[in-house]
């Protein structure tokens, strides 16, 4: 009982991150009409700003976790403007910006190497929550539940953004038809820098976060959150925050008790079949409202 | 002269892995063309990667007749897969080609009997320049042909506008059957090829790497037309090697760049058919205007690139 | 005149070759520049690693320049391609490499599979290759291909077997890396010699060499009450696994192969891999032969920081070839700069207070068990 409920928590944090990371990936994929694959250097570069932080400006972690946030969006915000704003109104379709993204790939992360001295790196025992916390049967450490609380309250309020706020209608909207969307008088270049931002800097939150639980921060710590979050958007349904939650922790959730009741060695197989199976079977994702608009 | 060689010699292989990666553009340009993005390409790779090095190391069969069984296995392959494929749109169907390869890695590292496993497989031989080249030159042959038959029309039909092509006659369906069919027998070409040139295999030689890769030369050369590929291939292929000798720290960023320039200044690529009709067009109206001057006024406004019904008519 | 020198000098390699030994007093290579070539791993995802083994060799090509160790007048320059760890860009690097008549010999190559592509490639084009980092049986060809690089398993054998007597646990777990093959077989040298002595296996944990989440398998093995844990792991997922062990509170002896032995880990993690027990050959504050100081000293004052031990086998691959070298008589050639290196049994200058050769392949070493102290100072292990 014991090990199940560890295990149990072990999952829910992993997929919290997938979530974190998915939800902003979504957002990307369903306003922007881009398969982002630049998204998980977001990540990366926001946990490399975040222990930068720290250990140079010696900042405390809680400070660290908003400069890696913001400083994902930022990074986000301008990938946008230099990179995905010329392909727009040349109705290029979703392959020009998956090339562009690549691109980005390509230069954010070898820029990654570069500022980390092709070091892995970890925030120091001490400079971050390291510690346990203790719910009776078990312990529990301290990044799981900042964690698995971040997770909520940003899925919650980006839920809250995208479904009851003006902004978030009007994210919809652009997703919808940005000519409508902008004849309705929404402003789209608006729309699409927030979107872009929160994009980012959610990343960048699960970037920091992943980082420090993880003691990894280097320029590979986005691709793993890549195929991952990746994988949550396809199972939640690429435009429903909800989907992607349920769907990232789920995916986590499997991923602990796969290894730990059948063999780690089945683990990506079972993640990556439950995607396919899902794409083939449902392809509009757990709550089955997405579509392709901008196709 | 002695000079001459000993380049050819040190820059040899880099030509050998530019054809090599130019079968997996011309496959993933396959699909392309017909309208899909999809990256089976390195699933159709990997199977001919493994079975010509099977059929190499475990068989001792000479390399000819293992790329071609290669090609067999891949085009066998994409059969199955495309039926399945083709049920979904056109974006469920990029990502989920995303997850096949994802699970392709899977799946080699854990079928040692035929792959070797974690451990990858070593082959025995390497491919020479010419026979390469021959290779490459007899798909290109067959890409040529068909983008001047009734095929390439329809593809481009089907590129363009689907419900147009219907109209015309055109079964999508069929047109992006052959087309994946095509594309399983040039990736397995490829996959093959890249065995017997990188002389070492594993679970990572067909992986996210070599699909995002290979996508971007694809679509850098150009992906209207068979030519663009191949180009694309070459240049991505010798860019490292190239910024290897002047600016060596950066090569890797510099290859984002040039992606990036290319993406925002000739989206359609570096080959574009379009474009150079345009030219055609617009070199036409000025040797017209030259003569008749007075007569063609209209046509100053009309500038290379902006409109595309022009070339079209 | 020319002509006749040549013979006369190749008369000579044949007497001495056919005589089965090379007299050193007579035998001298021509003095002059020769160029050696690197396929670096300076970027892409074990950079970490392959920038130390870059760096320890551009040292050795300077201490033997200022020495004169491979012969009188004889100087070494090295030219450098980056392979990023890519297979393809490295045997691009070995043909281009092997086209350059300037080209004596290289070394290279961490990861076990792109050694394999170079290696065949070398062969081929009869160009010597001295491996630094991978660690697959079965590399060394002769003559082209040898390897500096001991074989893994000595080492582990000899860290369990102190393990198993200090501490005679009842219950360990081992933590592995599935997908690689050497990583599990290093794992199963130490699982064999500890059941052989009867200590029970609470738990075999698997885990992934790309993974970044170690929260479950630490876990699974915590939960089996494991008076040790084994951790066999690249670097990045080891420390991971360790990370993960500390964070979720074990506080039972864990114990490690050389992943954590260099200073940039400590630099990392700190407090994490103090008092983790792990086999070494070659650690600054331990090894104390004069040549490890030597190095140590000269390394300091170069780069601003302790080698690791991938520095150290950097190192060793040039010594080895300008051993090789000094043995020469004229001028080398490829082909017999290659049977030089094959045929040497011992290499002189070495930081491992001796290392053995035998069939092109190092042998191990001597070995020390040692552990960071919470300080970050390295000192030979003591219960």
């Amino acid at each position: 009982m014991q090990l199940f409920l560890e295990q149990l928590i072990n999952g829910v944090s992993l997929g919290s991150l997938y979530a974190l990371f998915g939800i902003g990936f979504g957002l990307v994929f369903a306003t922007l009409g881009i398969l982002n694959t630049a998204h998980g250097a977001y990540a990366s570069w926001a946990a490399i700003l975040g222990y930068y932080a720290v250990e140079w400006l010696q900042v405390p972690f809680p400070m660290a976790v908003v400069i890696g946030t913001v400083g994902g969006g930022l990074i986000a915000i301008i990938v946008d403007q230099v990179g995905f704003q010329p392909l727009r109104g040349r109705k290029g379709g979703m392959l020009g910006a998956l090339i562009t993204s690549i691109a980005f790939l390509i230069v954010l992360d070898s820029l990654a190497g570069t500022a980390t001295g092709h070091q892995s790196w970890a925030f120091r025992p001490g400079h971050y929550p390291d510690g346990l916390i203790d719910f009776g049967p078990i312990r529990v450490p301290q990044m799981q539940v900042i964690i698995i609380a971040a997770m909520l309250i940003v899925g919650i309020g980006m839920h809250l953004l995208v479904q009851r706020t003006r902004i978030g209608a009007a994210m919809r909207a652009v997703g919808w038809n940005e000519e409508a969307a902008s004849l309705g008088g929404v402003n789209a270049r608006v729309v699409i820098l927030i979107t872009a931002f929160l994009a980012g800097a959610t990343s960048g939150l699960a970037g920091v976060l992943g980082g420090a639980a993880t003691a990894n921060i280097s320029y590979q710590l986005g691709e793993g959150l890549l195929l991952k979050g990746f994988a949550a958007v396809v199972v939640g349904g690429f435009n429903d925050v909800r989907g992607t939650i349920i769907a990232g922790v789920l995916l986590g959730v499997t991923e602990v008790f796969v290894s730990q009741y059948l063999s780690s060695t089945y683990r990506d197989g079972v993640t990556y079949v439950l995607l396919l199976g899902f794409l083939f079977l449902r392809p509009r994702g757990l709550f089955g409202s997405g579509s392709f608009i901008r196709a | 002269m002695e000079m001459l060689l000993d380049f050819w010699a040190a820059y040899s292989s880099t030509v050998v892995f530019a054809m090599v990666n130019s079968f997996i553009a011309l496959s993933m340009y396959a699909v392309l063309s017909a309208g899909i993005l999809s990256f089976t390409t390195i699933v159709f790779a990997a199977i001919g990667g493994f079975m010509a090095a099977q059929m190499i190391a475990g068989a001792g069969l000479p390399i000819s007749v293992a790329i071609m069984g290669a090609g067999l296995a891949g085009l066998a392959a994409s059969v199955l897969l495309a039926p399945l494929f083709l049920r979904l749109e056109t974006h469920w169907m990029a990502l989920a080609s995303l997850a096949l390869v994802l699970i392709t890695r899977v799946v080699v590292l854990n079928a040692p009997a035929l792959t070797g496993g974690v451990n990858g497989m070593l082959v025995p031989v390497r491919v020479g320049v010419m026979e390469m080249a021959i290779w490459l030159a007899l798909v290109a042959l067959v890409f040529y042909r068909l983008h001047h038959s009734w095929y390439g029309l329809a593809t481009r039909a089907v590129r363009e506008d689907p419900s147009v092509a219907a109209t015309m006659g055109i079964s999508t369906w069929r047109i992006q059957f052959i087309a994946f069919a095509i594309s399983g027998a040039v990736g397995g070409i490829g996959g093959a090829g890249m065995a017997v040139t990188l002389q070492f295999i594993s679970a990572d030689t067909y992986f996210l790497g070599a699909a995002f890769t290979m996508i971007a030369s694809t679509v850098l050369g150009g992906s209207f037309h068979w030519f663009g590929p191949i180009v694309g291939a070459f240049i991505f292929t010798a860019l490292p090697t190239l910024m290897q000798s002047i600016v060596p720290s950066i090569q890797d960023v510099a290859k984002g760049v040039v992606l990036l320039v290319i993406m925002i200044y000739l989206p359609r690529g570096l080959v574009d058919p379009r474009a150079r009709k345009l030219r055609k067009a617009a070199r036409e109206r000025q040797t017209l205007r030259d003569h008749h001057a007075p007569l063609e006024p209209s046509h100053d406004t009309i500038l290379p690139g902006k409109t595309s019904k022009e070339a079209k008519a | 005149m020319q002509s006749s020198k040549l013979f006369r000098q190749a008369l000579a390699i044949g007497i001495a070759t056919s005589l089965g030994f090379a007299n050193a007093a007579i035998a001298a290579p021509d003095a002059g520049e020769y160029q050696l070539g690197i396929i670096s791993d300076d970027t892409g995802p074990i950079a970490s690693a392959g920038i130390s083994y870059h760096d320890g060799a551009d040292l050795a090509i300077k201490e033997i320049n200022e020495k004169g160790l491979a012969g009188e007048g004889v100087t070494f320059t090295l030219s450098v391609k980056d392979s990023a760890s890519d297979a393809a860009r490295s045997v691009q690097a070995t043909t281009q490499f092997a086209a350059d008549r300037n080209i004596l010999a290289i070394i290279c190559c961490v990861l076990s599979p792109n050694a394999a592509g170079v290696s065949q490639f070398a062969i081929q084009s009869g160009l010597p290759v001295v491996i630094y980092g991978a660690t697959r049986e079965g590399l060394p060809q002769e003559p082209y291909i040898t390897s500096v690089v001991a074989l893994p398993g000595p080492q582990e054998v000899l860290l369990a077997e102190r393990m198993a007597a200090e501490f005679a646990p009842k219950k360990v777990a081992y933590i592995k890396q599935s997908d690689s093959d050497i990583q599990s077989a290093r794992a199963t040298k130490v699982q064999k010699v500890m059941e052989a002595v009867g200590v029970e296996t609470s738990a075999e944990v698997f885990v992934l060499g790309a993974d970044t989440d170690f929260s479950g398998p630490a876990t699974q093995a915590m939960v089996t009450k494991p008076e040790m844990i084994f951790v066999w792991a690249n670097q990045t997922a080891g420390i991971g696994v360790i990370t993960a062990l500390r964070q979720r509170g074990y506080d039972g002896q864990i114990v490690t192969s050389d992943i954590i032995s260099p200073p940039a880990v400590f630099e990392k993690s700190g407090a994490t891999v103090a008092n983790i027990p792990f086999a070494v050959s070659f650690q600054p504050g331990v090894s104390d032969s004069s040549t490890a100081q030597a190095f140590i000293d000269a390394y300091k004052a170069d780069y601003g920081k302790l080698p690791d031990v991938y520095a150290a086998q950097g190192y060793t691959a040039i010594h080895l070839i300008a051993q090789g070298m000094k043995s020469l008589d004229g001028k080398p050639t490829r082909k017999a700069l290659a049977e030089a290196i094959w045929n040497i049994t011992e290499i002189e200058h070495n930081v491992y207070g001796g290392q053995q050769m035998e069939n092109g392949q190092a042998r191990t070493p001597g070995t020390l068990i040692v552990n960071w102290t919470k300080e970050g100072e390295v000192k030979r292990w003591e219960k």
